[in-house]
């Protein structure tokens, strides 16, 4: 009886997914390029890294791609590395690139097919930043900052925590909510 | 017979006057009030935007759950998440879609409190409905694009 009410718990863990969380260690995981190539965080990560989920079609996330670009040439000078990631089963790759490159992405951003990686970090908006510091620990989840409206902004969220992680300081508000659109994962119906 | 007609157009006149011109904005305090004064009744809460494709996109299903069940004691309440800017295409769309009235858009002023007040495992993301029970409290959450057949079976469950 025991045995099988582990085992159930274990299966609604491997169910759920999500294995990285705040202050734990991100263990390797695969994406897709856009041209279906597989790559590892392993090969992308930095000293500092921040994955960020993202979308084409939501409204939330679009309205944060300017703000995206600037983190990211802000904080690549820095040492800190990017990975994007689109977890919707709804937006192909090929809607991934056009959308990254009406949008003059300056980063690449990558396939979660099958909202694997979305699952094991537990993300289930878009968009929604974590921050992993220099021994690989998830040190800050959440939104970028307090507003999807950019003149309504007073907390800069993911800014204040890379800050916080380059500086080797704690980061204050290590978990926020990541307001937006939800990721659409496989096997749910629109 | 004429003068019951006029009564009846005033009395029309008078609901449709009686609702409030916007939406009612709702913080941290207003929610559980909204909630506490639902009680007898099985609430389906829907936080919704007009910027959220699923969320629009299965506003008429909840309205026909809404019509489907509301004799047995459902009753739907629509909360936009909206900011101020579209809040008046928010109050367009409800009347469009036939829900019922008044609505409500959320203006808390601290909104990571008033999402975790709600349930702390929602990242704030949309859709999200939570049904409560006839006695307010809380029953089920559902995150994302739910089969609606489930929200269904969940609130038959209640009534």
């Amino acid at each position: 009886m025991g045995r099988w009410l582990l085992a159930a718990c274990a299966c609604t863990a491997v169910l759920w997914g999500q294995e990285f969380k705040l202050g734990s260690q991100v263990g390797d995981f695969g994406v897709q390029d856009l041209h279906g190539n597989a790559v590892q965080y392993s090969s992308l990560k930095g000293n500092v890294t921040v994955v960020v989920f993202i979308a084409t079609q939501c409204p939330v996330s679009n309205a944060y791609n300017e703000r995206m670009k600037a983190l990211y040439s802000d904080y690549t000078p820095k040492g800190v590395k990017f990975v994007f990631l689109n977890a919707n089963r709804t937006e192909p790759a090929a809607e991934v690139a056009r959308h990254a490159q009406e949008h003059g992405f300056p980063f690449p951003v990558y396939k979660d097919d099958g909202n694997l990686v979305a699952d094991r970090f537990g993300a289930t908006a878009t968009p929604e930043s974590f921050v992993m510091d220099q021994t690989g620990a998830i040190r800050y989840h959440g939104s970028i900052d307090d507003s999807q409206v950019i003149q309504r902004v007073t907390t800069q969220r993911l800014r204040n925590a890379l800050d916080a992680v380059l500086a080797g300081r704690a980061v204050e508000q290590p978990e926020t909510k990541a307001f937006g659109c939800s990721i659409k994962r496989v096997g749910k119906t629109s | 017979m004429t003068r019951r007609l006029v009564l009846l157009q005033v009395a029309a006149l008078a609901a449709v006057f009686a609702q409030p011109a916007g939406l009612i904005p709702l913080d941290e305090a207003g929610f559980p009030k909204l909630i506490a004064s639902g009680k007898g009744r099985v609430l389906l809460v829907d936080f919704w935007a007009t910027w959220c494709a699923p969320c629009r996109a299965e506003m008429p299903q909840l309205v026909a759950l809404d019509s489907r069940y509301r004799s047995r004691g459902l009753k739907l309440i629509a909360i936009s998440a909206d900011e101020p800017e579209q809040e008046a295409g928010a109050l367009e769309f409800l009347r469009k879609h036939n829900v019922a009235l008044p609505g409500y858009i959320k203006r808390p002023r601290d909104d990571d409190r008033f999402i975790n007040s709600i349930d702390p495992k929602w990242s704030g993301q949309l859709p999200a409905l939570f049904l409560y029970d006839r006695q307010g409290a809380k029953a089920r959450s559902f995150f994302g694009e739910t089969d609606l057949s489930a929200i269904e079976a969940a609130l038959r469950k209640l009534l």
